[in-house]
């Protein structure tokens, strides 16, 4: 018991040492789903964009879009053709190889979303959809940390201001036409970068932007892997 | 999925010089490993160990500085830096400092040198960007005036006073002279809830107060300038001074984010940066009281302009300066000779053409201007119009802005004309037109009121814009006959210099480069459905109103900023050498890699005219 105790707390303090780094010492999964509506009860991801933020830039080649071969829609017609590049696709378990290789990015990397209720509950649906191990990560959303920033500032911002395009406007940010889940998460990762430059005037460690703006989460799947 | 897949990435790199002209494997190659960065203003770029590598600006501004300090270019969107450090480990320690925050594409140091060995095109888009920027940074050694250009690249927060003297909306004007006179200030800022809503200026309390016997009771938002011009503390000091030149106001409120200010910039503040300023000139234009002394003001007109080439000023902002100096210089003298012969006996509008109109005068701009009478005169109200136009015009070529060798000045009686009558002569000209005679009209189609109520020049520019739009034929004959001049494509093999005269195997950078732009421009601008003057201006709404690629207006553009820039510094060069203002260019004084930019840049023009022809004159050639 002892034994367990102390492996806990040391855990713990290695996970509270980690947290304490500078932001830029850490891997960011930047991530944007597209669905079929808002609620993750009801409704389906149909695609999901992301890119990585390392050593403090959008490494591009890291971005991927994937299209989810959903119930509803022909196993033929759309499948997964969008990620020829990855292992994955030979494979040939569509909704299940993208959720393991979903995961397997994920590790170990700090989520990253804008409007964590809906893209946190999707994935917590996704997770449901398949026997998966479980994950545990912390996460950011670049919408609360802005209203934690334009709150503390006492500015008021109008109705629909914290939406992706107008945050990115206040950070003098270009207006992309396209809305897909890619776009989103580039865009939603260029403002991630923008809040942290403008974080207090000096960088913050990964445990200041989960506090402003975040928190720690953990994903399973009611029946545990086989 | 490589970065070049991403659809923004692609998007940006197929319509930014010299990424665009790579082919796809090229491009993918040379975004493998590409990043994108977040610069915020005020930092330093790193430029060292892996981050000495090629970046390209996405969204932003940034300055690149020599190591003294020295500025040696302005970047922006779509502009490169870090070559050198790339090319040759940045001997000269050129240093980049972000001006706006931006968004920075960070390219790997390998794909960038593997692609300049292939393509000779890349490599060489990037040896003139070094060499220009070398030619300045030598510049920016060589003048005592590099002092200046560090000034006017200043933050306002730097040389604004944070010292906020500032009264509330109730607050009455004897409250607010008290706390004026204790401060030792010349204005004061009316506040309410924080926010700035009114200025009170010396001036203000003299003319809105004393001078009408009001009460010093009253509440100060009875006499305050309501919702006053301000700056925001990110602006440069150039901001400042072409927003007070063009305003022609003393004290600029400094505001940060959302209307909140945090201090003031007087002219004052200006000049003690800068002893020979625009602002001053203007002022000092505004000051005088008879052409004899105008005269003497004006003479630092063209040194002032040969300063700001020097201080490598954006030619487009130089633009925006010199057109504030010659409107002042022409509305004062439109007032003097309205002390002179009297009040006007009706309304009329004072007209400006040309270069003038479209704000890109450079040394030695002649003048072409006109004017509107809101009715026909009688005789003796023809008589007072001719004497004040003889009056205009004369004080003007006295104060060094030429008469026009065409006489298409107001003090020509065929040029002083009534609205309708106006309408009558654009309507002949879009009407029964030929090619030649329609060239010749096209300066008037340049257009901008100086003076009077803007109202009717804007009439006049929609009837005429109803008018172009009915006649299909109107556009392709000023096409055909704006495309018939065609750049110098065949440069120093086969070049069609001017083959007599003075100017014998020289260049004439404004009429065999510049001007096709403008007309170009012009044509496009009249096929908009909203009107622009300035070149570049109607360039950009075209390419809005996607009457034009944006690929191909944005090199029309950069064509248009590179000619305008060289023929600046040889004018430059010319009149500090001679004290005379020459266009001409002398091609044994260019690198030859400037030589071959040249030669691409006259082929945009080349490419645009064809696409013109291709638009507006098919089917009737």
């Amino acid at each position: 018991m002892p034994k367990r105790f102390f492996q806990a707390f040391d855990r713990w303090r290695e996970h509270r040492d980690i947290k304490t780094k500078p932001w830029h010492e850490h891997s960011y999964f930047v991530l944007d789903m597209e669905t079929t509506g808002l609620d993750p009860k009801q409704n389906q991801v149909i695609s999901l964009g992301w890119v990585l933020v390392e050593n403090g830039a959008i490494q591009l080649d890291t971005a991927q879009h994937l299209l989810l071969d959903s119930a509803q829609i022909d196993d033929i017609s759309v499948g997964i053709h969008m990620i020829t590049e990855s292992d994955v696709m030979e494979q040939g378990r569509r909704h299940a190889s993208v959720l393991r290789y979903l995961r397997q990015i994920m590790k170990d990397k700090v989520l990253v979303v804008h409007y964590s209720p809906l893209e946190l509950g999707f994935l917590k649906s996704l997770w449901q959809t398949q026997p998966m191990p479980a994950l545990a990560f912390d996460w950011i959303d670049t919408m609360q940390l802005e209203m934690q920033r334009r709150s503390r500032a006492q500015e008021v911002i109008a109705e629909g201001g914290y939406r992706l395009g107008p945050c990115r406007e206040r950070y003098g940010l270009p207006d992309y036409p396209g809305h897909d889940a890619l776009t989103d998460a580039m865009a939603t990762a260029e403002l991630l970068l923008a809040q942290v430059a403008h974080f207090n005037g000096h960088e913050p460690s990964l445990q200041e932007l989960v506090r402003m703006g975040g928190g720690r989460m953990r994903l399973s799947s009611n029946n545990k892997s086989q | 999925m490589a970065a070049i897949d991403i659809p923004e990435v692609l998007k940006f790199i197929d319509s930014t010089p010299p990424f665009s002209g790579l082919t796809h494997t090229q491009q993918k190659q040379l975004l493998s490993g590409v990043e994108m960065t977040y610069a915020r203003q005020g930092e330093k770029m790193n430029l060292e160990g892996n981050q000495a590598t090629l970046h390209l600006i996405r969204r932003g501004a940034c300055e690149i500085r020599s190591a003294k300090g020295g500025l040696v270019d302005k970047l922006a969107d779509g502009d490169c830096f870090g070559i050198s450090t790339v090319l040759e480990q940045n001997p000269d320690g050129l240093q980049v400092l972000v001006l706006e925050d931006s968004l920075i594409y960070r390219f790997q140091k390998e794909g960038f040198q593997q692609l300049l060995q292939e393509s000779e095109e890349f490599a060489l888009f990037f040896a003139h960007a070094r060499s220009s920027r070398l030619r300045k940074l030598s510049r920016a050694h060589a003048t005592d005036l590099a002092a200046p250009a560090l000034q006017l690249s200043t933050a306002i927060s730097q040389i604004m006073s944070r010292n906020l003297i500032s009264a509330g909306v109730q607050d009455t004007v004897q409250q607010a002279a008290a706390i004026m006179t204790e401060a030792r200030v010349s204005s004061i800022l009316v506040l309410q809830e924080q926010r700035l809503v009114g200025i009170v200026t010396d001036r203000d309390l003299r003319s809105r107060v004393l001078a009408i016997g009001a009460s010093a009771d009253l509440p100060l938002s009875e006499i305050m300038t309501c919702s006053p011009t301000s700056i925001d503390a990110k602006s440069l000091v150039m901001h400042a001074q072409t927003l007070m030149s063009e305003k022609n106001i003393h004290h600029l409120p400094v505001t940060e984010g959302d209307g909140v200010p945090v201090g003031m910039v007087t002219a004052a503040d200006l000049l003690r940066h800068q002893e020979l300023s625009p602002l001053l000139l203007i002022n000092q234009i505004n000051r005088q009281t008879d052409i004899t002394s105008l005269r003497e003001v004006c003479q630092q007109l063209n040194t002032l302009i040969v300063n700001l080439i020097l201080t490598d000023m954006k030619t487009t902002d130089l633009g925006n300066v010199i057109a504030a100096i010659s409107d002042s210089l022409t509305r004062r003298i439109i007032e003097l000779g309205m002390d002179r012969y009297g009040p006007a006996p009706l309304p009329f509008q004072f007209l400006v053409f040309g270069s003038q109109a479209r704000k890109d005068q450079s040394l030695g701009s002649d003048q072409d201007n006109g004017m509107m009478l809101s009715r026909q005169p009688n005789a003796d109200e023809a008589e007072y119009f001719a004497k004040l136009a003889q009056f205009v015009c004369d004080g003007l070529a006295q104060c060094g802005i030429r008469s026009c060798p065409g006489d298409i000045m107001a003090s020509n009686p065929k040029w002083r004309m009534t609205q309708e009558g106006w309408q009558q002569a654009f309507a002949n000209w879009i009407e029964a037109s030929s090619p030649s005679s329609l060239l010749n009209a096209s300066i008037f189609f340049d257009i901008r009121c100086v003076y009077g109520e803007d109202d009717g020049v804007q009439q006049l520019l929609q009837n005429m814009q109803a008018r172009v739009a009915k006649s299909s034929l109107f556009l392709a004959t000023l096409t055909r006959a704006a495309t018939v001049t065609k750049p110098p494509i065949g440069f120093f093999r086969n070049f069609l210099l001017e083959s007599s005269g003075e100017h014998k195997h020289q260049l004439d950078l404004k009429h065999q480069g510049l001007a096709l732009i403008n007309d170009l421009a012009r044509i496009y601008g009249l096929g908009c459905k909203r009107y622009h003057v300035g070149t570049k201006e109607r360039l950009e709404q075209a390419a809005r109103e996607k009457l034009m690629g944006l690929d191909v207006a944005r090199n029309l553009m950069d064509a248009w900023d590179e000619l305008n820039e060289l023929r600046l510094q040889a004018q430059r060069q010319h009149w500090q050498n001679t004290g005379e203002p020459s266009a001409y260019l002398d091609p044994s004084e260019l690198s030859s890699l400037e030589r071959k930019h040249l030669k691409s840049t006259f082929a945009i023009i080349a490419d645009g005219q064809t696409a013109a022809l291709q638009r507006y004159a098919r089917g009737y050639a």
